[in-house]
């Protein structure tokens, strides 16, 4: 078992060094956790618009928004979400936000980086309708190569096909 | 085929190797010998022996050489392998004696090849001879060296020779494969040789290194890196070792070459991604898509006249070839709602591709590039993606998640011959076959 638990840090630590370390250093997030009970991790719907997003080291208060497969159409859950991170943005005015975009592994690597970052743009289109000035923003895209999770499931797509963001 | 083999091995040919000391292919015979074959099918019936030698080092050398060449025209799997006949020379004590080709015709051989080694003071020297047994009589001979270390290409310098003999063909032999790998707990750039001997770690930025291809002269290695905190375009100088970043607001990803000095990729300067050529020195040369959706993926005819990519330009991506000089675009791919990865092969008639399935599948597809003559290469083995084309197109390099995790896999051009290329450890990914041949 508690060589399962290793394997499984190393695993997320490898995938963590590779993708977004800014998700890891944002100023608020507390250093990463020690290693989690790996069957206490209760799945998050990812339709609950209140959140904090996915990111198990992201505690900024800019919840993730979630697409449906081969998709860059903002719903109406993730445009509830915008809003709440609008309006934070609004009133932390000092602060800005890197808006990573990520697809679920299926369909093809060099297309899912192209969505990545149509899904990271329509987002920050919707802040900037808001209010938010295009300066504090900006945008990359990781395609499908961090997810957040690597089960290969319609749950676990859900969650990986969202625009993440990280608190600069 | 049959009829002419009867009439021929009904006589007993005398035969002197010794005759032949031209070290140059025998045009004339060679392309007979092809035209002969049309008639035929499938695969050639090849006799290989493994190469003469007189001392202990040279049969060292001669044993190493046997396993080089019979793996490598098994690679090539244009070739049936049949064990020499114990009566293959008249007088087996006599290494210089007479083939008997009557022995090689009644065990169904159409081609006999052998030869011999010699080693002197370090440098090999291999005499190799190509037969077509019907006829009995050599088609060609050569003689080829190098030093020890260089067993492996002195080997496969003889097999290429021998392709290009009995199809009329350039081969595999001494082309490359670069591809992607997480084996370091990274995505880096790796390479290859076409049989997936001889890996190289290119790259080892610890960052994400995606879809490398090599140019046309080999002379350059394109890829996309995260080194700049967002997807850029990287072009490596294989000769200086410089790399030249072209990182621009947006993401610079996916490169295809269109000939040694141009390469086309993605830009999103604009906030639409679409497909610029840019020359070597990072120069924008020409802007080749301008519609709102995705394009990517792009791969060109030989030419360079056309060129294939993804777009969602309709909505969900399908493939199109957009004519470079009138800037039409026609789709090009129909069956189902995903079709990526275009790779034009290198005779400019076909395109290789992946269609992700309604049942969660993605196979791998070829089709004419007027659209006519589909047909199917994978099926029910998981996630096949990726496909490049041998630059002899006889052959496609694709990556397959069939045994579980992803792994490079080779198969025939029509989908024969299905099995993994490489056994290292971690995820292998993005293969790209190189057009040249060292």
């Amino acid at each position: 078992m508690k060589k399962k638990i290793n394997s499984m840090v190393v695993v997320a630590l490898m995938m963590t060094a590779g993708c977004s370390s800014k998700s890891v250093v944002t100023p608020v997030a507390p250093p990463p956790p020690p290693a989690p009970a790996p069957v206490a991790v209760a799945p998050v719907a990812p339709a609950e618009p209140s959140g904090y997003g996915f990111d198990k080291w992201q505690r900024g208060p800019l919840g993730d928004v979630f697409f449906e497969f081969d998709s860059a159409q903002l719903s109406t859950d993730a445009q509830e979400q915008l809003k709440q991170n609008g309006s934070w943005l609004e009133g932390n005015s000092a602060k800005g936000a890197l808006i990573e975009g990520h697809c679920d592994a299926r369909g093809t690597s060099e297309y899912n980086l192209a969505l990545g970052e149509r899904r990271a743009n329509v987002a920050k289109d919707y802040l900037v309708r808001l209010g938010v000035p295009s300066s504090r923003l900006q945008t990359v895209s990781y395609g499908e190569e961090c997810p957040f999770t690597t089960d290969q499931n319609e749950e676990a797509w859900a969650k990986n096909r969202r625009a993440h963001f990280v608190v600069k | 085929m049959q009829v002419f083999r009867t009439v021929i091995s009904a006589f007993v040919f005398l035969f002197c190797a010794l005759i032949f000391s031209s070290p140059h292919l025998l045009a004339r015979e060679s392309g007979e010998y092809i035209a002969i074959r049309k008639a035929g099918s499938g695969k050639i019936a090849l006799v290989f022996s493994k190469p003469d030698a007189k001392g202990q080092t040279e049969s060292g050398v001669a044993q190493e050489l046997d396993t080089i060449i019979r793996e490598g025209v098994d690679f090539t799997g244009a070739f049936t392998m049949i064990s020499p006949p114990l009566n293959l020379k008249d007088q087996p004590e006599n290494k210089s004696a007479t083939l008997n080709f009557g022995a090689l015709n009644s065990v169904g051989a159409e081609v006999y090849t052998g030869g011999k080694v010699e080693v002197n003071s370090g440098n090999i020297s291999l005499d190799m001879e190509v037969y077509d047994t019907a006829a009995a009589r050599s088609l060609f001979r050569k003689t080829y060296t190098g030093s020890r270390e260089q067993l492996r290409s002195i080997g496969h310098r003889f097999c290429a020779d021998l392709l290009e003999l009995l199809t009329g063909k350039k081969s595999v032999f001494g082309s490359k494969i670069v591809f992607v790998s997480n084996k370091t707990g990274f995505k880096e750039i790796y390479e290859c040789d076409f049989d997936g001997q001889r890996v190289e770690q290119l790259t080892n930025s610890r960052s994400i290194s995606l879809t490398p291809a090599l140019s046309p002269d080999g002379r350059y290695l394109a890829y996309t890196d995260f080194t700049s905190g967002r997807p850029a375009l990287n072009i490596r100088n294989l000769t200086d070792k410089k790399t030249l970043l072209v990182s621009k607001n947006g993401v610079c990803i996916d490169p295809g070459w269109r000939n040694s000095s141009e390469v086309a990729t993605t830009f999103s300067a604009d906030g639409s991604q679409d497909i610029y050529l840019i020359k070597t020195d990072g120069t924008v040369s020409q802007r080749v898509t301008t519609t709102k959706g995705i394009d990517v993926s792009p791969s060109f005819s030989p030419d360079g006249s056309k060129m294939a990519f993804v777009s969602s330009r309709n909505g969900k991506p399908q493939i199109f070839i957009q004519d470079l000089k009138s800037g039409q675009a026609k789709r090009l791919t129909f069956n189902g709602p995903y079709n990526t990865q275009p790779s034009w092969s290198p005779a400019g008639d076909k395109i290789a591709y992946s269609t992700m399935e309604k049942s969660g599948e993605i196979n791998i597809f070829v089709v004419n590039a007027d659209g006519s003559g589909l047909i199917k290469l994978t099926q029910r083995s998981g996630e096949n993606e990726s496909p490049s084309w041998s630059p002899d197109g006889s052959m496609i390099v694709f990556t397959s998640s069939r045994q579980g995790t992803k792994k490079l896999f080779v198969m025939s051009s029509t989908g024969e011959h299905q099995r993994r290329l490489l056994q290292i450890d971690g995820d292998q990914m993005q293969p790209s076959w190189s057009l040249f041949r060292e």
